[in-house]
């Protein structure tokens, strides 16, 4: 693998500066933002170079235990940010992300997917967990949006005779429909539209094509898993937050 | 006629003091201003929302004692707005008594029948209907459950006089042939006239005044209800 040098990487500046150049000229106002987030990035990823590098030095049941649990915390609290106004959003997002993690890792452990390795299963982990925050953070959102949209709806549900589930299903399905959407599509035109990150970067680093769409494979169908999972979970279970025990909608 | 539903002295944020008592297989009307919290009491009697104050008691046992979805489906309701569920109009039909599994093949028929719409609707997806087709289909999906007693709330204010007519006869019919009890919002008093043996003027909340329909009309007593009759 070439190594890209320091003065190399410097040239990245001018790629910044073409955004930048662009918000001033039409005055879109996000060049000093556009500046912090190149600067605030590069500095994020170094960090996390030197981590990664402590992090594989430490037995592996250490340094993968250590740094998916970071990860399992910070991704909760970000999806919890969109999960605002409902009870317990922080730890719901966490009991999900830990399920998700515990059953793909195990999967792939049981399998003999990938090796129980830091270099192997914290990438990885990695993935899978950030795409399950992202989704959490979305079926949220998307429970908070749809129960104030379709209030009329599930008004209509409930005097119906229809208790709090039967009457949040259309929500439910289209929660989780949502979730799922996204990653049908990247599957189907996955490689033919673009290559995927895991795959480039296994090429990059001097994999064989054949070699790196292994991995790819098991990436993208665990993702698509775990995705669907985790909006499943967020949206069966936080449905129940929007009513009382009187199956009445609360405002 | 006996007492089916008695309103005693009910309140909460939208309502205040609200006392009346609906006869069975009557059609009482609800008149007055928006924001009075006519559409409010509905979703009382329903129990979509529940009094901080006073009881509702239907058939003589008070609300809050039945199973909640068991009363839901006694006490019919019809919104304003259609609000159809994703699907075929046969989907929404059937939505209530699939609850139970009741639902039987020819039942879509009959009940688009009722409302005059013919047995092709069932399978048309419920966005590509009229408005007024709409709430039709919201009205016999809530007829399915074969209530007892029918909330309506302004069910007639988007459809054209010819509908307006249709949903008349059909009022008629639930209350004379079926013996339903109809509690309906109106904001036409034509309309509130040519239906209710009943009505109730809300105000603020409050009923103001209430009773037969024809007497409440000739003779308002209350300033409240001379104004809101001067328009």
């Amino acid at each position: 693998m070439t190594n890209i040098s320091n003065l190399s990487l410097l040239t990245m500046i001018l790629f910044v500066m073409i955004p930048v150049s662009l918000s001033y000229l039409f005055s879109l106002g996000i060049g000093k933002s556009a500046i912090w987030s190149s600067i605030r990035g590069v500095v994020q990823l170094f960090l996390i170079g030197y981590v990664l590098t402590f992090l594989f030095s430490m037995p592996d049941w250490q340094g993968v235990g250590l740094w998916v649990a970071v990860m399992l915390v910070i991704a909760s609290l970000q999806a919890a940010k969109r999960g605002k106004g409902i009870p317990y959003a922080f730890l719901l997002s966490l009991s999900s992300l830990i399920l998700i993690e515990v059953f793909v890792l195990s999967l792939w452990i049981l399998f003999n997917i990938i090796p129980f390795q830091s270099e192997q299963v914290i990438p990885m982990s990695g993935m899978i967990i950030g795409n399950s925050m992202v989704a959490t953070g979305l079926a949220f959102e998307r429970m908070k949006n749809e129960f104030h949209d379709s209030k009329g709806k599930i008004l209509a549900a409930l005097s119906l005779g229809a208790n709090a589930s039967q009457a949040s299903q259309m929500i439910i399905r289209k929660t989780i429909r949502a979730a799922m959407i996204p990653n049908v599509d990247s599957l189907k035109t996955i490689g033919l539209v673009q290559l995927p990150g895991m795959m480039t970067g296994l090429i990059l680093g001097g994999a064989s094509p054949i070699e790196a769409i292994r991995y790819q494979i098991v990436i993208s169908i665990s993702i698509f898993s775990s995705v669907s999972i985790c909006a499943m979970i967020i949206s069966l279970v936080t449905y129940r937050f929007f009513f009382n025990r009187k199956m009445q909608l609360l405002e | 006629m006996k007492k089916l539903i008695e309103v005693d002295h009910v309140s909460n944020e939208r309502v205040s003091n609200v006392h009346f008592s609906l006869m069975e297989g009557s059609l009482t009307t609800i008149i007055g201003p928006s924001g009075a919290g006519k559409s409010s009491l509905l979703l009382l009697l329903n129990r979509l929302e529940d009094p901080d104050k006073g009881e509702i008691h239907f058939k003589g046992k008070k609300i809050s004692d039945f199973p909640i979805s068991e009363l839901r489906r006694n006490i019919g309701m019809v919104f304003q707005q259609a609000h159809l569920f994703d699907g075929t109009v046969e989907e929404n039909l059937k939505f209530g008594p699939s609850l139970r599994k009741k639902w039987e093949q020819n039942d879509g028929v009959k009940l688009l029948e009722k409302v005059q719409l013919s047995e092709e609707f069932l399978t048309k997806e419920v966005e590509n209907l009229s408005g007024g087709e709409q709430q039709r289909v919201a009205f016999a999906r809530t007829l399915a459950n074969n209530p007892e007693v029918l909330l309506l709330d302004e069910v007639t204010s988007a459809l054209d006089m010819r509908t307006v007519e249709l949903m008349e006869e059909l009022l008629h019919k639930l209350v004379k042939e079926e013996g339903k009890t109809i509690l309906m919002i109106t904001h036409d008093l034509k309309q509130a006239k040519r239906l209710g043996s009943y009505t109730l003027f809300m105000n603020e909340g409050k009923v103001e005044e209430q009773g037969e329909t024809a007497s409440l009309f000739q003779h308002p007593k209350t300033a409240a209800l001379k104004h809101f009759f001067e328009g």
